[in-house]
């Protein structure tokens, strides 16, 4: 597991060691990436919050076309492997959840734990720091230090 | 020269509803076959349930795999469908002289010589156990008899305090890591799948545990399932183990509660003499 | 169509039963309920789903035949399941002193009902 927020680590290593998962990505809904676990390499990180950050955004948008409110769960359900994602409410905004799973536990595990993962991310998020103009070096330098912490480089 | 257990399971072969069973079923033992000589004697007993002739052979190869339990039960039948049978009375003396019960063994031992008052090998137990119950020699016999090997795979079930159990076809005590403690289980086909099971007996734990818990229903007691060949009960004695019993399908299923408890107290005993 | 309803009510008309459901089993997804206030259905469902499964899973090692009845028992309650057909099983939670001889009829009679 590796963790940008140090704060996140007890209540995702909590929800690893219930649920069973096989992958598991914390995103904020921009898809940038808060937290990993059981990913090797970087690009399939950055490619996986990326596409599952569009897919939570295309499912908001068949909702408002729907005028219903907001799904709360998108399963994809494979023969050996499923996935799911999740957008839930943190104090730093809407994060999104990615987790892959397979037959040693089951999407109503995956989701009972997942609920607990939100409760505990609500209770362990320290205040939120104030915010500041982001400078593309800044960025730069950040998105390397995200790197570092997500692959212990 | 032909093999006289080839014959024996062809004539079996052609026909399998005759008796040859208990002749094949001994060649075996004779043989040193077990687990051959443990599928004949269950068919046989599957086949003819009311034979006393068909328990008796089972009981022998029970008592063979160091089942004393699963034997002293199998002879028992045997009393019930033929009173009097010699070769049970005999097994039954044997395993209860060898349970260092001296005393258990005496009544079995009088009542096959009663049967066969000209037998001298029945009458030489008779007077050994008698002498054996007098004195030093009754306790050099018995603490000979008892002499446990608490690492034993076997043992589990054969010692202090198991002896309610007399009917468990297995008994498995694992630690937490789910690495066999004592006990061994077989399925009903005679395999050994102790350590089969035991791979999954830590995860029964687990999941009880964390159900119970997150469910707030306390600390778990006993988990049990029922299947229509037998009953499985894991039951957690203390926080670093976990027993399991496999118990016949036709215990009623208000005694699992009870022998729940009874399991836990016994091997919570027999893991304080170990330690 | 089968009546999950009756079969659900059945259940829990039974004294000491806190709440009954059909579960998916290999989901642990809630199919039907009727539970009394303070019980997390999709919690019940699965875990019981998860325990089922592998209690299962060690009846088989152990050359056991699928079990019909699986029992939690613990301090404070029971959690009853036993298969309804379809990857369905229908779980029951009951309180310590509930009747667990009556409960567990009815729920082989509901899940027969439901499996035919």
């Amino acid at each position: 597991m590796r963790v940008i927020e140090p704060w996140v680590a007890e209540p995702l290593q909590s929800f690893l060691d219930e649920s069973g998962a096989r992958l598991t990505l914390l995103m904020t809904s921009a898809g940038q990436v808060i937290a990993q676990d059981g990913f090797t390499r970087s690009v399939d990180v950055m490619a996986a919050a990326a596409l599952g950050a569009a897919i939570v955004a295309s499912t908001d948008a068949i909702a408002d076309i729907m005028t219903t409110s907001a799904f709360g769960v998108v399963l994809h359900q494979g023969p050996k492997q499923s996935l799911v994602l999740r957008a839930f409410p943190t104090p730093r905004g809407r994060w999104i959840g990615l987790v892959v799973f397979g037959s040693e536990t089951s999407v109503g595990l995956v989701q009972l734990f997942f609920q607990e993962l939100a409760e505990g991310l609500a209770k362990a998020a320290p205040p939120a720091p104030a915010t500041r103009a982001v400078l593309a070096e800044n960025f730069e330098y950040e998105l390397n230090a995200s790197l570092r912490s997500l692959f212990g480089r | 020269m032909t093999d006289p257990i080839r014959e024996l399971t062809a004539q079996l072969a052609s026909d399998p509803q005759s008796l040859v069973f208990l002749e094949l079923g001994e060649a075996l033992r004779n043989r040193g076959q077990p687990a051959a000589a443990y599928k004949v004697a269950r068919m046989g007993v599957n086949r003819y349930p009311e034979l006393a002739a068909s328990h008796d052979l089972l009981a022998r190869v029970l008592a063979d795999q160091g089942d004393r339990h699963a034997a002293a039960e199998a002879w028992r039948r045997v009393l019930e469908l033929s009173p009097g049978h010699i070769g049970a009375n005999k097994g039954l003396a044997f395993l209860a002289f060898r349970a260092g019960d001296p005393e258990g063994a005496l009544p079995f031992l009088e009542s096959a010589l009663g049967a066969a008052p000209g037998d001298e090998g029945l009458a030489i137990a008779v007077q050994r156990v008698r002498t054996a119950l007098d004195g030093a020699a009754a306790r050099a016999a018995t603490a000979a008899a008892t002499a446990i090997a608490p690492l034993a795979p076997s043992a589990l079930r054969g010692a202090e305090g198991f002896e309610p159990f007399e009917d468990a076809r297995g008994v498995v005590l694992l630690d937490t890591q789910g690495l066999r403690l004592a006990g061994t289980l077989d399925a009903p086909d005679g395999s050994d799948v102790s350590d089969a099971v035991a791979a999954h007996l830590q995860g029964v734990s687990r999941e009880a545990s964390r159900a119970a818990r997150l469910l707030d229903l306390g600390a778990w007691e006993n988990v049990t399932a029922e299947s229509p060949d037998g009953h499985l009960l894991v039951l957690p004695p203390t926080q670093s183990t976990v027993l399991l019993l496999l118990r016949d399908a036709r215990v009623p299923v208000g005694r699992l509660g009870l022998i729940a408890e009874q399991a836990a107290r016994a091997a919570r005993r027999w893991l304080e003499r170990l330690a | 169509m089968r009546n999950l309803g009756e079969a659900l009510e059945r259940v829990t008309r039974v004294a000491g039963i806190r709440g009954a459901m059909l579960v998916s089993e290999s989901d642990g997804l809630v199919v039907a309920e009727a539970l009394a206030e303070g019980l997390d259905g999709a919690a019940v469902a699965a875990l019981a789903a998860s325990l089922t499964l592998r209690l299962r899973r060690t009846a088989t090692s152990a050359g056991l035949a699928v079990p019909h009845v699986v029992q939690l028992r613990a301090e404070r309650g029971t959690v009853l399941s036993v298969p309804a057909g379809d990857d369905l099983l229908l779980v029951a939670v009951a309180e310590r002193d509930a009747n667990l001889g009556l409960a567990r009829l009815e729920l082989r009679q509901a899940a027969a009902q439901l499996g035919s």
